[in-house]
Parts: C-alpha cells; structure tokens; sequence
C-alpha cells in the first residue's frame, strides 16, 4: 500500500508557511510565521490560548487564506487552494471540538475520510479496518458517535484522520480535556503515527510537558509570532520561553 | 454493512418494493377505477418525491426549485407525442422536427429525461457551489424563472393553457415500474461514494472538506441524478392525468412533495416512501369529506381548502413532535430484534 511505499520511498516529503500572516480587520492573529513539517518527524507547536495556534492550522490545511506569504505542499504552491484539495494532497487535520459525523458509527467516519480522499469503498473499508485495529477501537467500531464516551471520541478524531492517507497530519490539541493517564496514552499514539504511517506530525498543544516527551522539535508562537524553534531540551530551557511563554500563561490566569 | 450478506444488504429497497407491491395488488384486487387511480398519481409522486430525496436527502440542502425538472420533463415528452394536428399550428415556436413530428413514447421519455438532466446540471453548477439556505433561495428563484418562461411562451408551450390530449399510457403498473426503479438509484446513490460523501457533508461540511470531500462536485452530481427521476416523474405525471398545464408544477406541486418528504422524514429513503403513502392516503381521506359523504342519514361535507390546512398542521405538528419524520431518518432494516425501524 501506499503507506508502505512512503516509508521506503519517502521522496520530497516538506509542508512549508513561509512568512505567513492573517489579519481579521485589524488584528493580526497570525505575523509573518514560518514553518516546515517533515514527513517521518514530530513537530510541537505550542503557545498560550489565541497565541494563533489554530489559525495557523488553518492556513496549512486551505481552511483560511492567508493575507501574506504562502504555502507549500512539497514544490508546489498551494496558496489558495480549497481545504478538499489540501486534504487530496495528503494535508489532514483534526478540530479541537471533534466535528465526527454523528450520524455514522465509527467506521463509517473512517470509511467516508478514506473515500474522501479517493479511496475506494472496498479500499476504504479496509483502510477503516487497519486504523481501528492500530488504535484499539475495532470494539467500537458500529457504534454511532454520538454515543462515544468524550475520550473515545477524541481518538476517533485522530482516527478519522489517519484513515484519510495523510502525508501529514494536523492534530489541534487532540489531548484537550483528557485526564493526565488518557493524555499520556494518547501521546504515545500520537508518537508512534510516523513510524507506523510514515507521515509528519503537527501537535498542536498549549501543555508543555505534554509536548516535551512526543516532539522531535518544538516551534514555540506567541502573539502570532515564532519566539523559539528547536529541539525540545534548548526548548524547556530558553529563557525567552520561559519568559514569554509560561510568564504569560501565569499573568492570564 | 461490511459482513452484511447481499440480501440484507439490499433489504431496504426490497422492503418498499414490497410495500409497494402489496398496495398496488390491494388495489388492482379490492378497488375500482377511482382506488386505481389514487394509487398511481401516489405512484408517479413516489418517483418525484424519492427523485427530490436523493438532492435534499443526501445533502440536507433544501430545494424549492427541484419541481422545474418535473416541468421541463412533461414538455419535452409531450412535444414529442402529443397532438399531431394541432401542434404545426398552435405550437409554432417548435423547432420543425417535432412539429411536424411525432415519436415513440417509451423513446420519448427517455429523450425527455435526458433533456432534464442536462438542464439541471447546468443550471445546477453555479447554484451547488452555495450553501444552506442561499442554495435554497437560489433553486427557487429557478421554479420561478421556469414558470415564468413556460408560461409566457405561448407559441411552445401554450402559455398557462392547457395542454390537452397527451396520450395516456401510466397506469398502474408502469408507475410502479418506474417507482422501483427510481428506489433502487436512491439507494445506490446514497450507498455509493458520492452519496456517503455527500451525507457526511450534510452532517458537518467543514469536517467533510477536511478529509478531501469536494462537496460542490458531490452536491452537483446529487442534484442532476435527483433532476432525471424528478423529469421522469413529470413524464409519468403527463401521460397519467392526460392534460398538463404549467400551474401543474408550481408552488402547490412544490409543497405538497416536500410535505411528503418532510413528514416520512427526508433522512432516509424509506422516509421518502413512506411519506408519499401517509400523505397521499390523507388527501384522499380529506379529498372524500370535501366531497361530501352520508352518515347515517346526515350529510357531512368540509368547506373547500380543508386538505391544505390539514397538511399544512400535519406537517407543523412532525416538525415539531418528530423532526425526523415518521421514520426518524431511518431505513428499514434486516429484521434484528435490536434495531427495527418504527413507521
């Protein structure tokens, strides 16, 4: 399968921002940010709440324009494109409220993220099959949605996005409100996605600790702007981080 | 679905087959003329309503334009069959080879079919790319061009007159013919990659767009396979009563099929269904008290207008009591002891 070929072959395999910035009438929620996510690695992107996390997920994913700069999806400049086509390319993410199809059960929110990215239905099904085995859920796997239990369904999010065949994945803090034991199981998941599914992975989180154990490199925003980049150790002990970063969050609270 | 054995795979439009089956025997076995013809005009609304399902089922899109197809369907079929010696001279905006022409009916609808299909996707391409209740708006300001257009363009279409004499061969059985086949497209439609696509847009568009669904495309390909069924409905409609006029297809047309799918519950293909039988069995019902009936020596005789008000609280009282319709949006499915559709 493709999977398989993308972790012997993994070719040009970058998602690009370069010097990225949105406005909204006067705000500038996202300032000149750039930002390369690697097929195979772990990227931390953490900040305090509207630091400009989620918009700039956004931006990678077609969802919003940006006002300034551009994106790229290997060598081609995909600035404008429609979400649909990012998606095609291999660009996946996840929501922070989860937006699952509560109307289908489990596997139909597989299934239908597979055909979405044209798979077909018989593909589909078993690209379903092979997600939910991976993360524990074939139990669940009839049950509609709605009836998840909340941390279930944040996996099912996750879920849902892996079984779209991405090259990269974009995950918007997929540990929110989870309990520190599911948040710990579900960041060994999220460490294991590239080795398993031969993609990048982009972890959205405002929770340092959390970051510091899964990430191979931490990009740190605040104020939509890249304050600090790097591996997470010169990460934990940069004093602008320290500063800016959780300085801040104690001032906000 | 995935271990699920062909036939109950297909239960769903087995199951109104024979529903639809056991009326129209009902019918053919107990009934007279006037049950006989009840149940094909409710046959001929199955193929409008099930055909509007498979665009407003599927993308949750409303569509008050959808009625135009049935329109553009009857003409074109009646064009080519009807009225030998009056169309050279009362039809004389006719392009001369169906004016001075007449064709086989089966060749005919299929014919007309065509021509509403391909209508529909063009006029459908700018109209998908809008959302909820823009799209709305937008595909009844078509039902009002339509109407507009047949009705003033007198030398084609006799303006609002009547067109009479269209040569009558739906009955019964024909329409169920028809009405079979139009369930089981529904169904492969909604089964297929573009109807599961479609119906995840329909529950969280952004979310569909995420994992690569290109909803306009879907939303178009639903639209114009929806606009076939609906032009062959118009078809069946004509050559069933024999006389159409443009009024036919209209607001009352328009209100009465989304009714129906409202009131069945416009989720599921059964809901189409079962909502043409509910509401065509109530119209009767009413149709006979605005007659007039004799009990017991009183005559009881509603005043005129009782069934739209009927409906019109009928449908209020769904809307409101179960916003899902009769069926809840669901189909029929293989008889499980744990998941039996109530209906």
């Amino acid at each position: 399968m493709t999977r398989g070929a993308a972790r012997e072959n993994p070719g040009p395999s970058t998602l690009a921002a370069r010097a990225v910035s949105v406005r909204f009438e006067g705000l500038t929620a996202v300032d000149r940010i750039s930002l390369e996510l690697q097929r195979g690695e772990v990227l931390g992107l953490i900040g305090p709440n509207g630091a400009g996390k989620t918009t700039l997920v956004n931006v990678l994913t077609g969802f919003q324009v940006p006002s300034e700069g551009t994106i790229w999806v290997v060598d081609a400049d995909s600035t404008g494109w429609q979400p649909h086509r990012f998606a095609r390319a291999g660009v996946i993410r996840t929501f922070q409220n989860g937006r699952l199809f509560k109307e289908f059960t489990v596997r139909e929110n597989l299934e239908v993220a597979a055909i979405g990215v044209g798979l077909s239905a018989r593909k589909a099904r078993t690209r379903a099959a092979e997600v939910l085995d991976w993360l524990g859920l074939t139990a669940r796997a009839d049950e509609r949605t709605d009836a998840l239990s909340y941390g279930d369904e944040r996996r099912v999010g996750i879920a849902r996005a892996l079984a779209a065949m991405p090259r990269w994945v974009l995950l918007d803090e997929p540990a929110a409100g989870l309990n520190d034991v599911e948040c710990d199981q579900l960041m060994r998941t999220v460490a294991a996605i590239p080795e398993r599914f031969g993609c990048g992975v982009l972890l959205i989180e405002h929770n340092m600790r959390v970051v510091m154990t899964v990430c191979h490199r931490i990009q740190v925003i605040d104020f939509g702007k890249t304050i600090a980049a790097g591996p997470p150790a010169a990460i934990q002990s940069d004093p602008q981080v320290i500063r800016a970063y959780l300085g801040v969050r104690e001032q906000r609270r | 679905m995935a271990g699920a054995s062909p036939l109950e795979r297909i239960w769903p439009v087995i199951a109104l087959w024979a529903l639809l089956l056991v009326i129209v025997a009902l019918a053919e076995l107990f009934g007279g003329g006037i049950l006989n013809r009840v149940v094909t005009d409710a046959l001929v609304k199955v193929v409008v309503v099930v055909g509007l399902y498979i665009f407003v089922g599927n993308s949750g899109v409303m569509s008050f334009g959808s009625i135009s197809f049935m329109a553009i369907g009857a003409y074109a079929s009646v064009w080519q069959t009807c009225c030998p010696k009056l169309k050279p001279i009362n039809m004389s905006g006719l392009p001369d080879f169906l004016r001075y022409n007449t064709f086989d009916l089966f060749p005919s609808a299929v014919s007309s079919v065509v021509f509403a299909t391909i209508l529909a996707a063009i006029i459908g391409f700018p109209i998908m790319r809008l959302s909820g209740i823009a799209a709305s708006i937008a595909t009844f300001a078509v039902l009002a061009i339509v109407n507009v257009v047949y009705g003033n363009w007198d030398r084609v279409t006799l303006g609002t007159n009547s067109v009479v004499g269209i040569p009558r061969y739906v009955d019964m059985w024909v329409a169920l013919g028809c009405a079979a086949i139009t369930i089981a497209a529904a169904y492969a439609y909604q089964c297929s990659r573009s109807g599961r696509s479609l119906r995840a847009a329909r529950q969280d568009e952004v979310a569909a767009k995420a994992v690569g669904v290109n909803v306009p495309r879907e939303r178009l390909i639903a639209w114009t396979i929806s606009a076939a069924f609906i032009g062959l409905g118009g078809v069946l409609y004509a050559h069933n009563i024999g006389v159409i006029t443009i009024n036919n297809f209209y607001l009352d047309m328009t209100f009465i099929t989304l009714a129906m799918l409202v009131i069945g519950g416009m989720k599921s293909l059964a809901g189409a269904v079962i909502g043409v039988v509910a509401l065509a069995t109530l119209q009767e019902l009413l149709r006979q008290v605005e007659l007039g009936f004799v009990v017991g020596g009183l005559s009881i005789k509603s005043p005129p207008g009782v069934q739209e008000v009927v409906i019109g609280i009928v449908m209020l009282l769904i809307l409101v009591l179960r916003p899902g319709g009769l069926t809840g949006g669901r189909e029929f499915s293989w008889p499980s002891p744990k998941r039996r559709p109530r209906s």
